[in-house]
């Protein structure tokens, strides 16, 4: 009887084979749309909707919000190219895909009726919220989907356009992925102290959660190309839209942060020329002094940095005086760019998105219990005085 | 075999211990303990529970080397009289079999959630249970032999991938240390005590050892390596994505690997490669509750068949493992699991050891 058995194991293995070495779950790449962007404006019907909705193919819903889905590869037949936002012909990198409603997951399922390729989330680098519908809705809301979703990952940028998303998620060049080429900017971030940290889902929602108000990158739009300028300030209660920093006042918050690395200061010495600091180390401490009630806060920062640029006109080697003199310089404009910021944040938002409240609940625990429900409130009314240190250390390569 | 199973050394039941006790805690740990204590002081909690469990665990392996090969199922009923005994046992083998078919119910949550969306539920389960009774049919060699493997892979794979996080790290988010004082660090003690269950297997294992006399030995040295793996975990977690963040994620640690992206490195994710390894810490803890469960059946109704047990428990499993409806039930089921072994395996040990002293059964020290 052994060959019979030996010859049913055999059967048995090769059915086993046949049955666990499947992907069950698997799914062809190629016929899956993979959304690389996402933007979220407010509610506008496209053409195509509403000539959809004129035939009868609406469901109940209430235009609330418009989703663009940024696809890629794009589509390469032509009449999806009708899409507004798309580039117009020929085989591109990305298609731009809207729809309307109230809810974003139904939007998303609702791509299904429309497209043969269904949407996978996996991929998505960054997704850009305008001001308009942020100034409406809480980020808490808009994004709930996006942080309860399944296939998207927390390591998505989250960006703030100035006018519509979909703008920002468009480019005349068709050959390059708008997704991509945002997420590539945020890594500039050691370039210049105008682009914030990036923000990414993970921190904006431990961000939330803790009742912070916070900033986000924005972004700029015009004729075709994105611009990264100030960024958005968003109350942490309501996670609302309340206001916005221009390029300066980040600057002016990167000296009061001890992460925000690099950022050049640029002022014109006696004669009137142009002289340029670049700042390459800088150390920030921020001193919580509390005494009873009263809150104080003392930042102290010292940067060291390279000359970079000189346009006196008969050149002279900078030393001794001349290097003293600088430094005072630059060190009183970085005051001033403190000044301004802090102004913006305490007088005219009233919100603290500062390191304030970290240094607070770190070195005064106990007091930072007491203030915390409404810290922003009463952070508009706390002294700060500051004094900033630069040396320059280094006149680059050339000397003269 | 099914008389005499094989005696394993001190090493292999360090082995044993770490693999039992890193199971489904680990990707909620942060979460439960974070939202217990309320302050980043959640990683004190977590070395403060390490060494109370440390404690219970030398009390139990004491009063098992009173009875020198014989598992808790033969020597309660010399301590206390069969009828007491019967309960007890019966207790602890429907405590082994709930945490086998809670671990399962996990894992397949999980990766149904984040691996195989369309998978179904019991395709997942039915695969994993298969091969697990086929694993532990072979007796506590076999068992012991694959989780040397397991173990020294998780390990390397876990710790990498959780420092590779260090990017997002801030120590500002583990700062202020001991702000609001210690009654924070207490009132997160009983999450990270219950992410310590798995001790309890020396209960059984003791009495296979080859040296008795250093279970405590094995005993402490499983405790420590769980407890740096825990600490590890913790730190990393909550100083990458704050208090704040972890309280609403379901699954906290998956979430920080989910977090970031390495390019230049062959893998840009991370997370398959943490959730095969979790799989498999889950898989060995499965089987190893699964085996226990059938040694105490064997053991307390005096009977010879081990395989036809280990079989028999398999249906019961399942049903338990899809029992609760949805997830939070899941958890629900955890946390009461978690309950029942504080009873069984923390004060009951203790008052075991009591009674065998004044009663003066069991031998000195084997």
């Amino acid at each position: 009887m052994t060959p019979f058995r030996m010859l049913l194991r055999v059967a048995s293995a090769l059915c086993i084979l046949l049955l666990i070495s499947g992907c069950w779950s698997s799914r062809e790449i190629e016929d899956l749309s993979l959304y690389v962007g996402l933007g979220i404006d407010v509610g506008k019907e496209t053409a195509f909707e509403k000539d959809i909705a004129e035939q009868g193919g609406t469901y109940p819903k209430k235009n609330y919000v418009t989703a663009t889905v940024q696809i890629a590869p794009g589509i390469t037949n032509s009449q999806s190219s009708q899409q507004s936002g798309s580039p117009s012909s020929g085989k591109t990198s990305y298609s731009n895909e809207q729809l309307s409603g109230d809810s974003m997951l139904q939007i998303f399922r609702q791509f299904a009726l429309r497209r043969d390729r269904p949407l996978i989330g996996h991929h998505l680098k960054v997704i850009v919220v305008s001001k308009d519908i942020a100034k409406k809705y809480g980020l808490n809301q808009l994004l709930d989907f996006v942080l309860r979703d399944n296939d998207i990952r927390p390591n998505c940028l989250v960006l703030i356009s100035h006018h519509r998303a979909l703008d920002v998620l468009t480019s005349q060049d068709p050959s390059r992925i708008p997704a991509f080429y945002l997420t590539g900017i945020t890594n500039n971030s050691y370039l210049s102290n105008k682009i914030l940290d990036p923000v990414l889902l993970s921190k904006l929602d431990a961000q939330m959660q803790s009742g912070t108000s916070f900033l986000l990158q924005n972004v700029l739009y015009s004729h075709g190309e994105d611009k990264f300028s100030g960024g958005s300030i968003f109350d942490g209660k309501t996670t609302k839209f309340i206001g916005e920093l221009s390029q300066t006042d980040l600057e002016g918050l990167s000296w009061l942060n001890s992460k925000k690395k690099g950022g050049v200061l640029k002022t014109h010495n006696k004669q009137g020329f142009t002289v340029v600091y670049e700042i390459k180390k800088k150390k920030v401490k921020i001193i919580p002094k509390v005494v009873g009630n009263d809150i104080s806060f003392h930042v102290k920062t010292e940067s060291e940095g390279w000359l970079m640029e000189d346009w006196r006109a008969p050149e002279e080697e900078e030393k001794g005086e001349y290097l003293r003199e600088l430094e005072k310089d630059f060190a009183e404009l970085a005051e001033q760019q403190i000044r301004q910021v802090l102004s913006k944040l305490q007088h005219t938002y009233k919100v603290d998105v500062g390191e304030f409240r970290d240094s607070l609940r770190i070195k005064h625990p106990k007091t930072w219990k007491k203030v915390k429900d409404d810290w922003d409130k009463i952070f508009s009314t706390v002294p700060i005085t500051y004094e900033v240190k630069t040396t320059i250390t280094n006149p680059g390569s050339s000397t003269e | 075999m099914n008389g005499s199973p094989q005696k394993i050394t001190t090493t292999q039941a360090v082995v044993i211990i770490v693999n039992y006790m890193l199971g489904a805690g680990i990707l909620t740990l942060p979460r439960t303990t974070s939202k217990a204590v309320g302050t980043p002081d959640v990683w004190i909690s977590i070395i403060l529970s390490g060494l109370i469990i440390a404690g219970v665990g030398i009390v139990l392996v004491t009063l098992c080397r009173r009875f020198p090969g014989k598992t808790v199922f033969q020597f309660t009923r010399e301590i206390t009289g069969s009828w007491i005994a019967y309960i007890l046992g019966f207790a602890m083998i429907m405590y082994f079999m709930v945490i086998a078919a809670f671990e399962i119910r996990v894992m397949a949550e999980v990766t149904g959630m984040y691996l195989l969306e369309r998978t179904p539920t019991w395709a997942i389960i039915m695969v994993f249970m298969w091969i697990g009774i086929y694993m532990i049919s072979g007796g506590l060699g076999v068992i012991v032999r694959v989780f040397e493997i397991i173990l020294p892979i998780t390990i390397i794979i876990f710790v990498i991938e959780i420092l590779l996080s260090n990017q997002l790290f801030e120590i500002g988010n583990l700062r202020p240390v001991l702000g609001e004082g210690l009654m924070p660090v207490f009132k997160g003690l009983k999450p990270s005590l219950l992410s310590y269950t798995g001790y309890e297997v020396m209960l059984i294992m003791t009495a296979y050892m080859k040296n008795p006399k250093k279970s405590n030995m094995a005993m402490s040295w499983g405790i420590f390596i769980t407890t740096a793996i825990y600490l590890i975990t913790v730190v990393m977690v909550v100083g990458s994505l704050s208090l704040d963040g972890i309280k609403t994620r379901t699954w906290p640690t998956l979430d920080l690997v989910r977090s970031f992206e390495i390019q230049g490195l062959i893998f840009e994710r991370f997370e398959s490669l943490l959730l095969v390894i979790w799989i498999m810490q889950i898989f060995s803890t499965t089987a190893i509750t699964h085996y226990c469960a059938s040694v105490g059946i064997r053991d307390l109704f005096r009977s010879k068949k081990i395989k036809g047990i280990m079989y028999g428990l398999l249906p019961f499993i399942y049903v338990t493992a899809m029992m609760p409806k949805t997830v939070d039930d899941t958890f629900k089921l955890g946390d009461m699991l978690g309950n029942v072994s504080v009873i069984l395996f923390a004060i009951l040990p203790l008052v075991l050891l009591l009674l065998s002293l004044i009663r003066k059964k069991g031998g000195k020290h084997a």
